[in-house]
């Protein structure tokens, strides 16, 4: 009886990926014999973890490798997401602990999800195949079920899962059908090989079955990147997960969505790129609009967050809808520096808040910029940059999507996006207005600092700075990332 | 011979899809549903795929199935005074959805139909059946990374159910 050989593979790709998988399930075990009340050793693992990883991940830069029959690939564009995902998931360990701590849900299982996430999350942006690409989106949702339901004693945690839970396998399915279709239109789910033979096809516009499968992939993606129309579960799942976790899932897994979306339409659906960029300058225009809008009106400032988050993913779709390197590479860095940013600014929510997710209003920033001058300046570099003001890198991060729009000839998209992020910095300067002009209240207690929390801060505030001063280098890494596609 | 057969087994399936819906009493909903799923595995076995027919007999008609009856007895959900009837207010977004894709999917066959027979393309030839060696090279030569990738995610989704499922003693205050 003759055996089906196995082709020897080459794991140098998935390297990181292995040892982020061990790793987890490593401290599944240790967990077991660590008594509760000091599960934070858990997190200094897991983050001594992530940093290892990033080194592996850093080593591939410009060594493309192919892999697994080419189902995976090692290369540049995958290289810069990896270490996004890494560092939103290195920070979110950081800010963690403190929180979890202080809401008495600092269960080991934590950690474990968190690197399991960035596993499926890395696989979404190194995938050159399909099913790759849905599996990672599969592996990272499934664990940020959990970790959006993570506090299981408070209510609203357990709605957040919920919701997340539902609303995600619903827009899985599209996803899913949608790949499906395009798998019957092409006969493979290779991306290199749909791209190939969608090429070769005289009208692909034509063929209903490709662009019904495209619509549907577009929607199933939209869901995760939480754009506009596809939104609705955001506030709700961003107000009700724990703090950490929220700005964990508004950095990675966005940037996962459009990794997964950048490489599915500028690699293997270029030729539809007439059909699919209309479609997403109407989505961008929606989003940032919509995301912004709404945001104006919230005094939970977390739910703020969560609509800016949407408006966000916005200004990304605008560097997309355009299509072109200087858009994409716009993406990778605005990715980059919303990682800093937001969870910058979650990690001093998390400060002011109390037990029981109080004190989440914009009202309880009063009087900050007097009680504690060195936090508010951190908060005010986060929301200057999240409102796109000079020299933080969200600034640098919206002229390049802006220009990239420009460069294609959409320019009334530009302008959108321009008055959009005019009017988002109302929201954004109020909580400055509440931190510098208000009156603090009475009762203000603070919550001390810990060295984690201190040390993301630090990075976060490095991290949005100094793309901003200097933005020449990373862009650099951006454009190189880019080139493949 | 074939074709009758086929028709027979559409109509059975969409017909207990339709009442496994409309069926107000859990229970007898999945048992519709089983019959459904038992004639989609025989088309399936109609169309040379005698290995999604059997998987679908083992997976769906089978194991989920049993899945799904045990939730229902777990939950004590037999009961189908307790249901309530969904508002107008529900079901007419669906209803219009379902109306689209429905739609679409005419359309996509039609299309099909029509280019087909511009072409005027010779019936196709019934494809072989598919060997199950062909099957399990296809998935450990070019699909190894998603059977890993599945068994992986079985496992954290295990671990997520029982941490979210699992009640702390005294509170969760420790």
């Amino acid at each position: 009886m003759d055996m089906i050989t196995i082709p020897a593979v080459n794991m140098t790709p998935i390297l990181p990926e292995i040892f982020l998988s061990v790793l987890a399930m490593a401290l599944l075990l240790i967990n077991v014999f660590i008594p509760s009340g000091q599960k934070s050793y858990l997190g200094y693992i897991s983050f001594v973890g992530v940093v290892a990883a990033g080194v592996l991940v850093g080593a591939g830069w410009g060594a493309p490798v192919e892999s697994f029959s080419g189902s995976v690939v090692q290369d540049n564009f995958a290289t810069f997401f990896k270490i996004i995902f890494l560092l939103s998931a290195g920070l979110a360990i950081l800010i963690s602990d403190q929180y979890m701590e202080r809401e008495g849900c600092n269960h080991g299982e934590l950690y474990p999800l968190i690197l399991f996430t960035v596993v499926g999350m890395m696989l979404m942006a190194a995938g050159t195949d399909l099913m790759t690409i849905f599996l990672g989106l599969e592996v990272m949702s499934v664990a940020l079920y959990v970790l959006a339901g993570f506090n299981r004693a408070n209510l609203k945690s357990n709605e957040a899962g919920l919701k997340y839970f539902l609303l995600g396998s619903f827009s899985t399915g599209f996803l899913l059908y949608g790949m499906a279709l395009t798998y019957g239109a092409t006969g493979t789910t290779r991306i290199a090989k749909i791209a190939a033979i969608v090429g070769q096809m005289t009208v692909p516009s034509a063929n209903i079955m490709l662009v019904a499968g495209m619509l549907l992939m577009l929607t199933g993606f939209a869901f995760k990147v939480a754009a506009a129309p596809f939104h609705m579960w955001t506030p709700d799942v961003y107000e009700g997960a724990p703090t950490p976790m929220t700005a964990f899932m508004s950095a990675g897994p966005k940037a996962a969505g459009f990794a997964a979306l950048l490489r599915i339409f500028l690699v293997a659906l270029p030729t539809l790129q007439v059909e699919w960029s209309q479609l997403l300058w109407v989505l961008a225009v929606l989003t940032m609009t919509v995301g912004n809008i709404t945001a104006l009106r919230q005094d939970n400032i977390k739910r703020m967050l969560a609509y800016s988050s949407i408006a966000h993913a916005g200004y990304a779709l605008v560097g997309f809808a355009a299509g072109n390197g200087t858009g994409a590479a716009g993406i990778l860095f605005y990715m980059l520096s919303y990682t800093f940013m937001n969870i910058g600014a979650f990690a001093v929510i998390i400060l002011i808040g109390k037990k029981g997710e109080a004190n989440g209003t914009v009202m309880d920033f009063a009087g900050l910029g007097f009680k504690q001058p060195a936090l508010a300046v951190a908060m005010s570099v986060f929301l200057f940059s999240l409102a796109g003001i000079p020299p933080t890198a969200g600034f640098i991060g919206k002229f390049y999507l802006f220009s990239s729009a420009v460069q294609k000839g959409y320019i009334w998209l530009a302008v959108i996006g321009v008055l959009n992020s005019a009017a988002s910095v109302y929201y954004y300067l109020r909580v400055m207005v509440y931190m510098y002009m208000k009156e603090p209240t009475e009762d203000f207690e603070w919550t001390r600092i810990t060295p984690p929390i201190a040390l993301s801060l630090l990075i976060s505030v490095a991290g949005t700075l100094i793309p901003g001063i200097v933005p020449s280098v990373i862009l650099q890494f951006a454009e190189q990332a880019v080139k493949l596609i | 011979m074939e074709q009758i057969i086929f028709y027979i087994l559409a109509g059975v399936a969409v017909i207990g899809t339709i009442l496994a819906i409309t069926e107000k009493h859990p229970v007898h909903a999945i048992l519709y549903l089983v019959t459904s799923l038992f004639s989609i595995a025989v088309i399936f076995y109609l169309l040379t795929a005698p290995l999604v027919a059997a998987f679908e007999v083992i997976l769906y008609a089978g194991a989920i199935m049993v899945l799904f009856l045990f939730v229902i007895m777990m939950l004590d959900l037999g009961h189908p005074e307790k249901g309530i009837a969904p508002q107008w207010r529900q079901w007419l977004p669906a209803l219009a959805l379902a109306g689209v894709s429905i739609a679409s999917l005419a359309a996509v066959i039609v299309s099909r139909h029509a280019s087909a027979a511009a072409a005027a393309a010779p019936a196709p030839a019934p494809a072989p059946a598919l060997p199950i060696r062909e099957v399990a090279r296809h998935l450990f030569q070019d699909h190894g990374l998603a059977v890993e990738l599945v068994s992986l995610q079985l496992l954290f989704a295990l671990v997520g159910a029982l941490y979210l499922g699992k009640q702390s003693k005294g509170g969760e205050t420790k």
